[in-house]
């Protein structure tokens, strides 16, 4: 069924919504179908709630209901399911827990406490996803859907709100729209920062005949999986507010330039281009409005320089995705030379919320600077990981110890490295910085597309720049100098440091090649590429002299460079690191303090990771036995 | 026409100029590498790095692709910080190309030493994509970049000799290095792995192309009897004596 008008618009939406409230009541579980939970088996979990609904007579989907969803969040306790009525959240199901769930939940409204969650600090059981300090202190609002719907089903996604944006879009003068954005100070949450409606202006006011707009969702780094939630757990966010944009700026096409490496995201998205169309918010003559705008997906091979705004537009027109200068910016001549808006897809996924709630309301949330919200992917050594949505301005204490949960194993916390492998490594003493654009920045590490990784004192910070490095040589396109060659360098040094190779001056060499290269690379990957190296400088000083001239590393990670030592008073005799030693040097009864011998010891760290009571420490190679 | 001041000196040039050639305008010299006047600009090499002061704002840019497009724009070419990227630049290139002459000489007068890192092979490309870019400009495009990051390369496709060239020598002559070589032997020219028949001028007897490069061009071989510089004369002489003749 085609809308042709707003008001059918409306009128299916309304009916939509009550169709939803009325069946509040129906017995129903929402199963995480995000690519984490599904490896973890999500998909038979549902297979077998609905046999479960069969074997005892329930009619599906009128007494009984199974919804595969977008991404819940706690991708680490995975795969999560969470029952109405109630709100019951369980995690780590498995395919035989159904039947106990279903017998004693479903039908009898009780709880399986063994499925619960329990907070690894007080052991308190919850009942809710409310009550886990992981969700409570989020403000999920770009992520209202994802998790809560199918996104498979455009009627799932239109029943809680989507495309109401777009209806109330195209009662507005399209100036009218571009100034709201303007003055919501709406942020590309792609990492830059720039003002969305100053970008969506320019294009706007651009002379030419064509205009594209473009959604980023080539999300290269390593360990963040924010964009692909998106994509995969509600499309119909991003498509929304890339109609919305086309209508602002006068474009009737657009592209959706997505990882080839996320599936899930591409098969998504193109269910919800084609059911769009089919309802006609899509396509020609959106909503009887004579406005036409089509959308294509177009995937990427995975390179990460091709999130850079023009090779991402290289790589459409069909060329090797290599950026070029942009003095002359992309609003003006982008995509094929046409005046061009791209934004990433969680900058989209904001627009319908701003232009139904105004300006104002957005700016209600988050900092002055930085309204809004923001999502993050918390991972590394962090006792909850997986995706948070949290209002601007919220401290890095705040996402690390409360959502977060705390270090894992509650080790020292070392480090946080936010914006990805550009980004930079802040210390215990930034914890209390507010996590907005501005902020990081001006701490020499930057806001990114939001990955965040937690770091204990287990962790290399000269090993981390080197990791950091090594992923952003092989990534540089090669083009400009300073990027090609200077990353090299920077690699060669760094190289050395963590071999034992490390010789005086390499420090100061590290901090010129990283500044100048920050200078003169041509993009912005290379331009961010020295901020591991420079903020590691910054912060961790003692460390680079320590390898530099000591060859020594304190965490015990590069190899050769310290002895790990266990000490008698703390060593319980469990006989952890001895099971974990592949190279056989530990010695020691159970129950009596161990000792390794250095002759056999080949320094692989195991001992250290396995040690529960952090008995076994790093220590000088001259240090005595 | 917008008035701009390059190193205090007033200039005047038309909108859309780039600072380099509004610096050459003025006798103002900004060394450059990837740039060449026959060939479309990339800004890849970060040799000709300026500071410009606009609104209030001051950037380091690069001046072989920075139009100028404001009143009032304030160029300085010989800053600290342009001489320190421009060294930084230098150092790179030199300690991969240490024997490039191009690279000897820039460096001597930025007083950069050339410092080849261990288990580097020294080479004479700077990856500047000169040669990509005539290539593609002359329509044939046999020549590309491979590879990338460090292991960026020029190279006909497959690392083959390449099919599309035509033996026109367009990549060595731009090449600033002397990287890209050919030979030329018994009215033959071998250049990628690949070897052409020369066609020589029937009065200067000089070898001015090959036959797949006047192929390539529209023109047959077999006709084309002088070279460029010969037919000119053999026109401008049939002109003077077509004169004389009416």
């Amino acid at each position: 069924m085609k809308l042709t008008s707003q008001k059918a618009f409306e009128e299916w939406q309304a009916l939509l919504s009550e169709r939803e409230k009325g069946a509040s009541g129906v017995r129903r579980v929402r199963i995480c179908a995000g690519t984490g939970c599904l490896a973890n088996g999500s998909a038979q979990v549902k297979a077998a709630f609905e046999a479960e609904a069969i074997r005892h007579g329930l009619s599906i989907p009128l007494e009984f209901a199974a919804e595969s969803t977008g991404c819940h969040g706690f991708c680490e306790r995975g795969p999560l399911v969470v029952l109405q009525p109630g709100e019951i959240f369980y995690e780590k199901v498995k395919p035989e827990d159904v039947r106990e769930i279903f017998e004693k939940t479903v039908l009898r409204g009780e709880i399986v406490p063994r499925l619960q969650y329990r907070d690894p600090n007080t052991k308190q059981p919850a009942r809710t996803s409310a009550e886990i300090p992981f969700y409570a202190r989020q403000h999920r609002l770009v992520l209202n859907r994802c998790g809560e719907v199918d996104p498979f089903e455009i009627e799932a996604a239109v029943s809680r709100g989507a495309y109401r944006g777009l209806a109330r879009a195209f009662s507005l003068e399209p100036e009218r729209i571009v100034s709201m954005i303007k003055d919501s100070g709406l942020r590309g949450r792609g990492g830059g920062g720039f003002p969305t409606g100053v970008k969506w202006e320019s294009a706007r006011k651009a002379p030419g005949r064509h205009r594209f707009v473009l959604a980023n969702g080539d999300e290269g780094d390593p360990g963040a999986f924010m964009d692909r939630s998106l994509m995969e757990g509600d499309p119909h966010s991003v498509l929304e507010g890339m109609i919305i944009g086309a209508y602002a700026v006068g474009a009737r096409k657009g592209f959706i330039y997505v990882r080839a490496e996320y599936p899930l995201a591409v098969k998504a998205l193109q269910q919800a281009i084609r059911q769009a169309k089919e309802r006609g918010l899509l396509g020609r003559d959106i909503l009887g409005t004579g406005f036409d705008f089509d959308l294509e997906i177009c995937r990427g091979g995975g390179a990460f320089v091709c999130g850079e705004s023009t090779a991402l537009m290289a790589s459409i027109e069909g060329r090797a995705g290599e950026p070029r200068v942009k003095y002359i910016r992309s609003t003006e001549r982008g995509l094929w030379n046409c005046p061009t808006v791209l934004n990433n897809v969680e900058t989209w996924a904001n627009v319908p919320h701003i232009v139904l709630n105004g300006p104002e309301w957005f700016r209600s949330m988050g900092t002055e600077k930085s309204p809004g919200t923001k999502i993050f992917s918390l991972v590394g050594k962090v006792k909850n990981s997986g995706l948070v949505e949290i209002p601007m301005g919220t401290t890095l204490r705040t996402m690390i110890e409360d959502i977060g949960g705390g270090v894992l194993k509650n080790r020292a916390f070392k480090a946080v490295q936010t914006g990805g492998p550009s980004g930079g490594c802040l210390p215990a003493d930034a914890l209390d910085l507010p996590v907005d654009f501005d902020a990081l920045t001006a701490s020499g590490s930057m806001m990114g597309s939001g990955g965040m990784i937690v770091m204990d004192e287990r962790t290399c910070m000269v090993d981390v720049a080197r990791y950091f490095v090594d992923f952003l040589a092989e990534e540089s396109c090669g083009k400009c100098t300073p990027c090609r060659e200077g990353l090299k360098a920077l690699q060669r040094l760094l190289h050395k440091l963590c071999s034992g190779r490390g010789e005086a001056g390499d420090g100061k060499r590290l901090g010129e090649i990283g500044s100048a290269l920050a200078d003169t690379a041509l993009c912005g990957l290379g331009q961010t590429a020295p901020n591991p190296v420079l903020s590691v400088l910054r912060y961790f000083p003692g460390e680079i002299a320590e390898h530099e001239a000591e060859h020594f590393c304190r965490a015990g990670v590069c190899k050769g460079m310290y002895w790990p030592r266990i000490d008698p008073a703390k060593c319980v005799g469990c006989g952890a690191c001895k099971k974990a030693c592949a190279a056989g040097a530990i010695r020691g009864e159970p129950r009596a303090a161990h000792v390794i011998e250095r002759a056999h010891c080949v320094t692989c760290g195991a001992c250290l990771e396995a040690c529960p009571f952090s008995a076994i420490t790093a220590v000088r190679r001259e240090e005595p036995e | 026409m917008i008035e701009i001041t390059i190193d205090e000196k007033k200039v005047s040039v038309e909108t859309g100029t780039t600072v380099l050639e509004a610096a050459r305008s003025a006798g103002i010299e900004i060394p450059t590498l990837c740039a060449h006047e026959g060939l479309v600009r990339e800004g890849s090499c970060r040799l000709c790095s300026v500071e410009v002061t606009e609104r209030g704002k001051t950037k380091l840019v690069m001046s072989c692709m920075y139009p100028v497009t404001r009143e009032g724009l304030e160029v300085r070419t010989d800053t600290d910080r342009v001489r320190s990227a421009r060294r930084f630049v230098l150092q790179m290139l030199a300690d991969r190309n240490p024997k490039a002459p191009v690279l000897q000489a820039l460096c001597s007068r930025y007083g950069v030493v050339p410092n080849v890192p261990e288990n580097v092979e020294p080479e004479l490309c700077i990856r500047c994509g000169r040669c990509v870019r005539a290539c593609e400009t002359n329509g044939t495009s046999a020549l590309s970049f491979a590879g990338r990051g460090w292991e960026r390369e020029v190279t006909p496709p497959f690392h083959e000799a390449p099919g599309d060239c035509v033996g026109c020598l367009s990549c060595a002559e731009v090449c600033p290095t002397g990287r890209i070589t050919w030979e030329e032997k018994d009215g033959k020219r071998s250049i990628w792995g690949r070897t052409f028949d020369l066609v020589v001028c029937d009065r200067c007897r000089e070898a001015y192309a090959t036959a797949e490069q006047l192929r390539h061009a529209g023109t047959d071989p077999e006709t084309a009897r002088l070279c460029p510089r010969c037919r000119k004369t053999a026109q401008q002489e049939r002109i003077r004596l077509g004169n004389r003749g009416v």
